[in-house]
């Protein structure tokens, strides 16, 4: 739960253009779904609340989100139901961050953008492709 | 399109093993699409179509195309094969796809273990097998090394050819991400989804890593790693996040 502010915060900037993704005219329910009255606390398990959101009817089909509180913050957000479609399917990746490293392993081939001979030639691949064919030719 | 090809073989080749004609059929397939839907060729089936020479595509270059708008959709224009002021340049489509129906054929021939590279698109089979990625900024490093038994990898980048791939929705060179590589079952979806995402630049990260059967490894213009906790790094476990490296649920487009 260290992380969860950060995560928080994220998800829940994710999840709002979920909730207000285009609802069709008949859809009822109040968008801001996080803590307000349609809210229908859960077993609470260690100090949490776990709650369900209201299904919400979007022209993409039912949305409902599940929210862990830890007293009145929210730690967790969690999608019940969402559309299969990629405005919303976008809001639910995690993506881990870390630091570009530079290194030299043994590898079978390398996935990489190379488009012209000239690039291949000075590209790891090539070298690969050199010594499989003298291991071959030996 | 002009790509390196190169194959590497576990199986043996010859009576008994994968037929001669079927490793031979991977390169003569790959040279045929080349005559047939490069842009840059005057007398290609694209370039005839573009030019209202042939009166409909055939049927696989139809397949194609619908492909291609499949992924224009799907990234509200940002991956537009048909930009204003250019002929239609399949090009991103037609790599995957033809790679993946080589790969495909190599399988129906009796090929269990092989790597197929294709200008740096793999199509891997009966691995594991062990494939680096690029580095953005030093064609002769690697900055990680992924493990693939089966499936596919494809990465999008500026660095050899420069600002090629537009932005569809701006007209303008994708300049948010230096390099995205994507694992997918399909070298289709992998170079499709690769190039899409570069297209939209730095919210394509996170739209690659949402769809279906997606891993995505991504360096952003500020040389900052994003990538999704599934992607099959060699030597860790796949997995929810490492010790190493923050956490966080990526914002929708």
């Amino acid at each position: 739960m260290k992380r969860a502010l950060p995560v928080l915060v994220l998800s829940i900037a994710g999840l709002v253009p979920v909730w207000r993704y285009a609802p069709s005219p008949e859809a009822v329910t109040a968008p801001a779904a996080s803590s307000e009255a349609s809210v229908a606390p859960a077993a609470p398990s260690g100090g949490s609340t776990v709650a369900a959101g209201p299904v919400v009817g979007t022209e993409k089909g039912p949305v409902q989100v599940e929210v862990t509180f830890e007293e009145r913050r929210i730690t967790a957000v969690r999608m019940l139901q969402q559309p299969d479609h990629p405005q919303t399917t976008a809001a639910v990746p995690r993506l881990i961050e870390e630091t570009l490293d530079a290194q030299s392993a043994d590898v079978d081939t390398v996935s990489g953008a190379t488009i012209t001979s000239d690039g291949y030639r000075e590209s790891l691949q090539a070298a690969i492709d050199a010594q499989a064919a003298q291991g071959a030719g030996a | 399109m002009g790509f390196p090809v190169s194959l590497r073989l576990d199986d043996p080749v010859g009576p008994g093993g994968v037929p001669e004609a079927a490793v031979d059929g991977v390169f003569a397939w790959l040279r045929e699409v080349d005559a047939r839907f490069s842009p840059f060729r005057p007398d290609s089936e694209v370039s005839r179509l573009d030019r209202g020479e042939v009166p409909r595509p055939s049927a696989q270059l139809r397949e194609v195309l619908d492909l291609c708008e499949e992924y224009r959709a799907a990234t509200g224009g940002a991956f537009d094969v048909r930009l204003p002021g250019r002929g239609l340049d399949p090009c991103a489509v037609v790599k995957g796809w033809s790679v993946q129906r080589a790969a495909e054929s190599l399988r129906a021939a009796g090929a269990r273990g092989f790597c197929l590279n294709a200008g740096g698109d793999v199509v891997a089979a009966g691995g594991p097998w062990r494939v680096g990625v690029r580095h953005p900024e030093h064609a002769d490093r690697l900055c990680t090394v992924l493990e693939v038994a089966d499936g596919a990898v494809a990465t999008s980048a500026r660095y050899e050819r420069g600002d090629h791939i537009v932005d569809g929705r701006t007209g303008r060179p994708a300049t948010g991400l230096l390099a995205v590589t994507v694992v997918a079952p399909t070298l289709t979806e992998a170079d499709a989804v690769a190039t899409a995402a570069f297209a939209m630049g730095t919210e394509g990260v996170a739209w690659a890593a949402a769809r279906e059967g997606c891993e995505v490894f991504a360096v952003d213009a500020g040389r900052r790693v994003l990538r999704t906790p599934g992607l099959p790094v060699a030597g860790a476990a796949p997995g929810p996040g490492p010790a190493a490296g923050k956490e966080h649920t990526a914002a929708p487009v």
